[in-house]
């Protein structure tokens, strides 16, 4: 069982203030605890000793606890400090002005006044019994002349009567041998006489006579004489004389007040030694218990502090759920409450925000799949024109990683990527004019050839109408617009188709009706002026005939026959056909087996088309380079087919148009040769564009999603 | 071991070393046991032991002063063993030497609480120095064909100093009067 702190510290007081109090009894010279003075002397040392060490121990740890600047150690350290100063000072002050006045005290006995008069009492003391001693000898020498020369048998007549006449104790006469030749006593039992011991008899022989103060049996005091009777010392008188009573109560207060004095007066130094080293003591173990106390007690007072300090540091490095226990009732319990109550508070409104902030970008996440999905690219500026954010078809239009969007602003954008420098500039253009909602076509000249792009841009405002930034939204509408084109066209084609090729046949067939008529009936000259004017217009009716079936070529709907095939050997044999024609080709292929799902015939007449554009393009010998890779887009793999004549090449406006219908820069044909190109490639999912980059002639890059495509070995 | 614990139990060890070769370094104030002996008559034996006792300057002018000055003398027969000696028979007996500044004189209080009065110091330690065990020792105490050793001891009780004086006898040398045991083998 462990008892409360409060309790222990009750009972060590107590047992201080017993041990203190055990000794401070010892210290009466009357008290029976005398025996256990130097015990309780060393149990009080070795008491202080243990709370010196515990005082000790507790100052450590404390100094440990500083060096490594735990939570409430400095408040410790303080309060400690100020206990220690307040309660060692005062203590320090009343121990010291204590043994001033027990030293001065104990002085204060001593002087020369008590001890002369000590000395004077006791010589008057030791010559009253000097001079009681003197008349004994006396008296007892005239004992000893009376009995001088007697026989043996008249010293034992005479000795009761001298016994009676000097009123001693006892009276005896003794030879040097120590044989008892006569006694007397006033105790009827003393047979034998109290006779000299080895040490009077030394005496005896050496003075001839003895005289002393014996103690009695009985605490009196005698005067014991011894005289030789004879001159030859054969024989001894020894007579006993009482003291009275009263002259020996005196002497003996007398001479004990004497001992008393001097001893007291020998123990001075010692006494105050003594009485010096006690307070010492009280004042000790006074002081290391209330040091050792005022340790635990400041330690259970700081520790809610030490526990909020803690806590707080938790708080600070993010751990809300710290409770502290409430330890008291009082203003630190209340303190420590409070503190949990707050931390359960924010831990709460963590998880709110949390939660929210999970809701935000749960909404983030999904708008960014929205605007990842869209058809439509869509770029967020700030402030300062610099992109903020931008979705994969942004990539996909422009051509750009989205990681070289985010961070850069549009000119920067526009030095890595000179290509798209038009179309960058032009927005960033109108994202600083517009202070509205804009809306703008835009058209440049992309890395797949012409691009049109339709952006709609929003300039953003904060609360107070500050722009923060824009959102410019843009779509490709390059295939669009070329769809609608292509829709036009074709109805133009069907309707020329229609309401031409119809009456051509009629014209025809009336020129030839009239050269048959009248050939035969018209002189030679106006026969022949006839002749040359029906095949004229037989002629020319032809050509619109080809023109229209062009067209209507061009306006019919396709009827693909879909089969696997390899597109090096379609690409080999159509060059071969142009062998004897004296163009000759140069083919670089990755891989010899390229197998794409097309309708031959389609694509047979894209090369056709191809190579004849490219051979009336060139003024002196045609060389035509062909080369053939793969290409991965969108993650379909492509077979890429690029053809390179050394021609005269094509300018800007012509690169533009080329693949509209009814452009060319050629003197015959009808100019849908390249447009009919592009829709095959297109119908077959691929693309087509002039190759920019491409200096020595004309370039044309066509791209078909291929099926399979083996490696350079095969 | 911790150092520490090392430390503090080597200092334990010199401490208890100091304190139990005390009377070696109090110089000449300590007693003396100049013989002891076993003396048989009959069939009853009696220890006898002279002791030289030798009082410091501080302890003349403390009995001069009225302090009385007390020794217990010891007397033991012991036999040896493996690991200690057993104590076959014990016997104390105190003698108290002090100074009557009326009849200046030194009493001697004897073991029989008698006092015998001499005028001079050196006749009282001189009465004080022959001791005689008055209780005869039985015959049954010392068995025949062991071995026996006479202990003696006289112990000067600091305990009967007056007590401002006891702090101060067990820390001066000057008053470490008391003597070391001494060890006589026994006549057979």
């Amino acid at each position: 069982m462990k008892l409360p702190a409060s309790a222990s510290i009750v009972i060590l007081f107590g047992f201080v203030l017993l041990s203190l109090q055990l000794m401070s009894s010892a210290t009466q010279e009357s008290s029976e605890l005398g025996e256990m003075y130097s015990w309780l002397l060393v149990i009080n040392t070795l008491g202080s000793v243990i709370l010196l060490g515990l005082v000790v121990v507790n100052a450590y740890s404390l100094v440990r606890e500083l060096k490594k600047k735990e939570a409430g150690s400095k408040l410790t350290t303080r309060m400690v400090s100020l206990f220690v100063l307040l309660a060692l000072a005062p203590a320090a002050i009343v121990f010291y002005f204590s043994v001033q006045f027990l030293h001065q005290g104990i002085d204060s006995w001593f002087n020369v006044e008590i001890d002369r008069a000590m000395d004077d009492a006791l010589e008057l003391s030791q010559s009253a019994m000097n001079q009681r001693m003197n008349w004994h000898i006396k008296q007892t020498k005239q004992m000893a002349e009376q009995l001088q020369h007697k026989s043996e048998t008249l010293i034992a007549l005479e000795v009761g009567s001298l016994w009676r006449e000097s009123g001693a104790l006892e009276l005896a006469v003794f030879t040097n041998q120590g044989r008892i030749l006569a006694s007397s006593s006033i105790n009827p039992s003393d047979i034998l006489p109290h006779l000299p011991d080895e040490q009077i008899w030394l005496q005896l022989k050496q003075n001839k006579e003895y005289f002393a103060f014996d103690p009695g049996d009985n605490d009196e005091m005698l005067v014991r004489i011894i005289v030789a009777i004879e001159a030859d010392q054969s024989r001894f008188l020894q007579v006993l004389y009482p003291i009275p009573v009263r002259v020996t109560d005196l002497a003996d207060s007398i001479e004990f007040a004497f001992i008393r004095y001097q001893e007291m007066n020998f123990l001075r130094d010692s006494l105050k030694t003594s009485f010096s080293l006690i307070l010492l003591l009280v004042l000790l173990l006074s002081m290391l218990a209330a040091i050792w106390v005022a340790f635990i007690s400041i330690r259970n007072i700081v520790a809610p502090v030490r526990e909020l300090v803690k806590g707080t540091q938790a708080v600070a490095d993010g751990d809300y759920q710290q409770q502290l226990p409430v330890m008291s009732q009082d203003d630190l319990g209340f303190l420590v409450e409070s503190f949990n109550q707050m931390t359960r508070r924010i831990a709460r409104s963590r998880d709110e925000t949390r939660a929210a902030g999970l809701e935000v970008e749960n909404q983030r996440a999904y708008l960014e799949t929205i605007l990842a999905n869209l058809t439509a690219g869509v770029i967020s500026f700030d402030a300062a024109y610099f992109i903020r954010t931008a979705n994969q078809a942004a990539y996909r239009i422009l051509h750009i990683p989205v990681s070289h969007f985010v961070g850069q602003n549009l000119p920067a954008l526009a030095g890595l990527h000179p290509e798209l420098a038009d179309v960058l500039t032009a927005i960033q253009s109108l994202l600083e004019k517009a202070d509205d909602i804009w809306e703008q076509r835009i058209v440049f000249l992309g890395p797949n050839g012409r691009q049109e792009l339709l952006c709609r841009g929003t300039p953003l405002f904060s609360q107070h109408g500050a722009r923060t930034g824009a959102v410019v939204v843009f779509d490709d509408v390059t295939d669009l617009i070329q769809a609608q084109k292509n829709a036009a066209w074709g109805e133009v084609a069907r309707r020329l188709a229609h309401e031409i090729k119809n009456p051509l046949t009629p014209i025809q067939l009336s020129a030839e009706r009239l050269q048959h008529k009248l050939s035969k009936e018209l002189q030679d000259g106006s026969a022949e002026f006839l002749q040359r004017g029906t095949r004229t217009i037989v002629q020319q009716v032809e050509a619109m005939k080809r023109m229209v079936d062009d067209f209507s070529e061009y306006a019919r709907p396709s009827k693909k026959q879909v089969e696997k095939i390899n597109l090096v050997d379609l690409i080999q044999q159509v060059t071969t056909l142009y062998l004897p024609s004296g163009i000759t080709f140069a083919m670089a292929a990755a891989s010899q087996h390229v197998i794409v799902e097309v309708d031959p015939v389609s694509i047979r007449q894209v090369l056709h088309n191809l190579i004849k554009n490219a051979q009336e393009a060139t003024a002196e010998k045609c060389h035509i380079t062909i080369k053939i890779g793969k290409v991965t887009r969108n993650n379909t793999d492509y077979v890429e087919v690029g053809l390179y004549d050394n021609g005269s090449g094509l300018n800007a406006d012509q690169i533009e148009t080329i693949f509209e219908p009814y452009v060319t820069s050629k003197s015959k044909g009808t100019g849908l040769g390249l447009a009919i190109v592009k829709k095959i490639v297109e119908e077959h999912g691929g693309v087509i564009w002039v190759d920019t980059s491409y200096n020595g002639g004309a370039g044309f890059l066509l791209q078909l999603p291929v099926f399979e495509f083996g490696t350079m070995h095969e | 071991m911790p150092s520490c614990a090392k430390r503090f139990s080597q200092s334990l060890f010199a401490l208890c070393l100091a304190l139990g070769s005390a009377p070696a370094w109090a110089g000449n104030y300590a007693a003396r046991i100049e013989y002891a002996e076993l003396q048989t008559e009959g069939d009853t034996a009696t220890i006898a032991s002279q002791i030289e006792y030798r009082l410091s300057p501080v302890a003349k002018v403390a009995l001069d002063k009225g302090v009385p000055l007390t020794w217990d003398v010891v007397m033991e027969l012991r036999e040896p063993g493996w690991l200690w000696d057993s104590v076959a028979y014990r016997s104390k007996q105190r003698y108290r030497l002090q100074f009557h500044a009326l009849l200046n004189q030194y009493a001697v209080q004897t073991p029989q609480n008698h006092s015998e009065m001499f005028l001079t110091l050196s006749a009282a330690l001189h009465f004080m120095a022959s001791v005689r065990d008055q209780q005869p020792i039985p015959a049954a105490v010392l068995q025949p064909g062991r071995y026996y050793q006479l202990a003696v001891r006289s112990e000067f009780n600091r305990e009967a100093l007056p007590i401002p004086l006891r702090p101060v006898a067990y820390l001066d040398h000057r008053w470490f009067l008391s003597s070391h045991w001494s060890l006589w083998p026994i006549q057979k």
